[in-house]
């Protein structure tokens, strides 16, 4: 094999090529882990209700055709005699979310709902103090609203579904490609990128973002903030989306950051707040920082370069990342940099 | 502002498989880079007509994306809970996956869909228990060959999340790269530059030196 051949080779990628005597080394012991798929053979599931071969074998026993068709013909009379009440129109069927009611006494538009109901579009989900609910996202997941929470749905379409949270708090998971489904808050639109998130709004329209797996985007005015797993970012009426910050962050951190994202601070003041931001900074913060860098909220060239400075400490940049590229904003080099804080990027659509 | 979308997951990702592949280094991003096939028994199409057929309530399919999967639900969640509470929770998944099943929209993202769901299912587990059990208690009462095998794995485990989980699947499950890649649901790309990044760091970790050949 000559040399350009054995470049092709990567024996960690696909197993190609030479092997490496570590990494042959590392399976044979780490292999010692690898699933047991007698452990846990399909075969021995428990069977979910519903599960369609169990009625095909049910009905596959003649000796009880006659009695299905039995019950059949009384659920369906009894059905037709029952006095008419509301039942969700066809174009309601499509348009509309099935909502459950988990606690209390929610109601949808005037109505208090019972135990199920249905939320159209236009139509307000609302819940007092004492009451929750779980609105299921079309086929694509559930929203699960917390006391005290005000929700309308706004679009419920193939290509996009939206709600609008005017305050409360709701819990979302989301089994979707990405920019499918939308949250409007006073402040900026949640854009789910395949993820579970927490978003509350308070009664002053203040957004907080909360991941918990996978990535949202904040959006608002055509700004955004990609928020990761982990981590959450504030919003506020007539402010850009603030900087994503990880939770574990310590709180001098997070009220420097907030300072510098959504208050009018004087020179000396902007100049405290930024230099309590990098000295309490840990490398996982570095996320934040290499974000501040990527934005242009008023921040002068030296002040990108002291950001600059505390993240090449915490987390020391790529061979060729060059501090007054990275200053300028440079995307290429941000990207490489990215790329060192194992924070991963969202999935594509 | 410029979009932060704009690099998400492009100038890193090419810059290092660039170098993996041993092209240049500074070429502009966007430049076409080669990509690697998946191997024959990877076939997102017939994986994609198991998830719908099992999205329809047939059994069978599901135990054939079951065989298919559980070395990948495995992995991930060895990546982050500790390792004797993984065989039970792997089946916690794939309960859960079945019951969702029906909310999966898109059954060509079948396997980026679980991964979450494993994912999110580790994250649960952190959220209900304190942690008390530690590798280290693992490994004491672990037999030498199992308790060398955990100790590298508490290593890994220190790496950067985005590293740990093609690692472990690469040397745990015994997945290629490609595998991992199509089971996941991420770019080939990405999952090239962790599995080469991480193995860098683990080499660091473990005080050995890139390159040894056999």
């Amino acid at each position: 094999m000559n040399e350009k051949e054995n470049s092709k080779h990567d024996y960690l990628w696909d197993g190609s090529g030479e092997p490496e005597i570590e990494i042959q080394r590392l399976e044979s012991v780490l292999g010692r882990l690898r699933h047991d798929p007698e452990l846990h053979p399909a075969s021995r599931w428990p069977e979910p209700e519903g599960f369609r071969d169990r009625w095909r074998d049910w009905l596959r026993l003649p000796r009880l055709a006659p009695v299905l068709a039995a019950v059949a013909l009384v659920i369906v009379a009894s059905l037709l005699l029952r006095s008419p009440r509301v039942q969700p129109t066809a174009e309601t069927a499509q348009t509309a979310w099935e909502v459950a009611n988990l606690a209390g006494a929610p109601r949808i538009g005037a109505s208090r709902m019972g135990r199920t109901g249905h939320l159209a579009v236009g139509e307000l989900l609302e819940t007092d103090s004492n009451s929750r609910a779980n609105v299921r996202v079309g086929q694509i997941g559930e929203v699960e609203v917390e006391p005290s929470t005000r929700l309308r749905l706004v679009a419920a379409r193939p290509t996009e579904d939206r709600l609008a949270l005017d305050r409360g708090t709701i819990h979302t998971f989301i089994s979707a490609p990405p920019r499918l489904f939308f949250v409007n808050t006073p402040a900026a639109v949640a854009v789910d990128l395949g993820c579970a998130y927490t978003l509350q709004v308070d009664d002053h329209g203040i957004g907080l973002l909360r991941v918990t797996f996978g990535w949202v985007e904040f959006e608002t005015h055509g700004q955004q903030s990609l928020i990761p797993s982990g981590a959450a970012a504030l919003t506020k009426p007539g402010f850009d989306p603030g900087t994503p910050y990880f939770e574990d962050a310590t709180d001098a951190f997070k009220s420097a950051l907030e300072k510098l994202d959504f208050e009018t601070l004087s020179p000396a003041d902007r100049n405290r707040a930024l230099q309590t931001l990098l000295a309490e900074a840990r490398k996982r913060d570095g996320f934040t920082l290499l974000y501040l860098l990527r934005q242009y909220r008023g921040m002068s060239e030296s002040e990108r370069g002291l950001i600059f400075d505390r993240l090449a400490e915490l987390i020391p940049p790529p061979a060729g990342v060059l501090r007054e590229r990275v200053a300028r904003g440079d995307d290429y080099m941000i990207g490489l940099w990215w790329d060192l804080m194992g924070v991963g990027h969202p999935k594509k659509k | 502002m410029h979009s932060l979308r704009a690099w998400e997951g492009t100038a890193g990702e090419l810059a290092l498989s660039a170098m993996v592949e041993g092209l240049d280094f500074a070429a502009p991003v966007g430049k076409s880079r080669s990509v690697t096939a998946l191997p024959e028994t990877e076939n997102p199409r017939a994986e994609a007509s198991l998830a719908a057929a099992a999205r329809d309530g047939d059994r069978g399919a599901f135990g054939e994306l079951y065989s298919k999967y559980a070395r990948v639900v495995h992995g991930i969640l060895l990546a982050r809970i500790p390792p004797a509470d993984v065989d039970d929770l792997v089946h916690d998944v794939f309960l859960h996956a079945m019951r969702k099943l029906k909310a999966l929209r898109d059954e060509n993202a079948f396997a980026g869909w679980l991964a979450a769901i494993a994912r999110n299912r580790a994250t649960d587990y952190h959220r209900r228990s304190t942690e008390l059990v530690e590798l280290q208690e693992d490994c004491a009462q672990e037999n030498p060959p199992r308790a060398e095998a955990l100790a590298i794995l508490a290593v890994i485990r220190i790496l950067p999340e985005a590293y740990r989980e093609p690692l472990i699947l690469r040397l745990v499950e015994g997945l290629t790269g490609p595998e991992i890649a199509a089971r996941t649901g991420l770019t080939p790309g990405s999952v090239r530059v962790n599995l080469h990044r991480g193995m860098q760091q683990l080499r660091e970790k473990l005080g050995q030196q890139p390159g040894e050949k056999s």
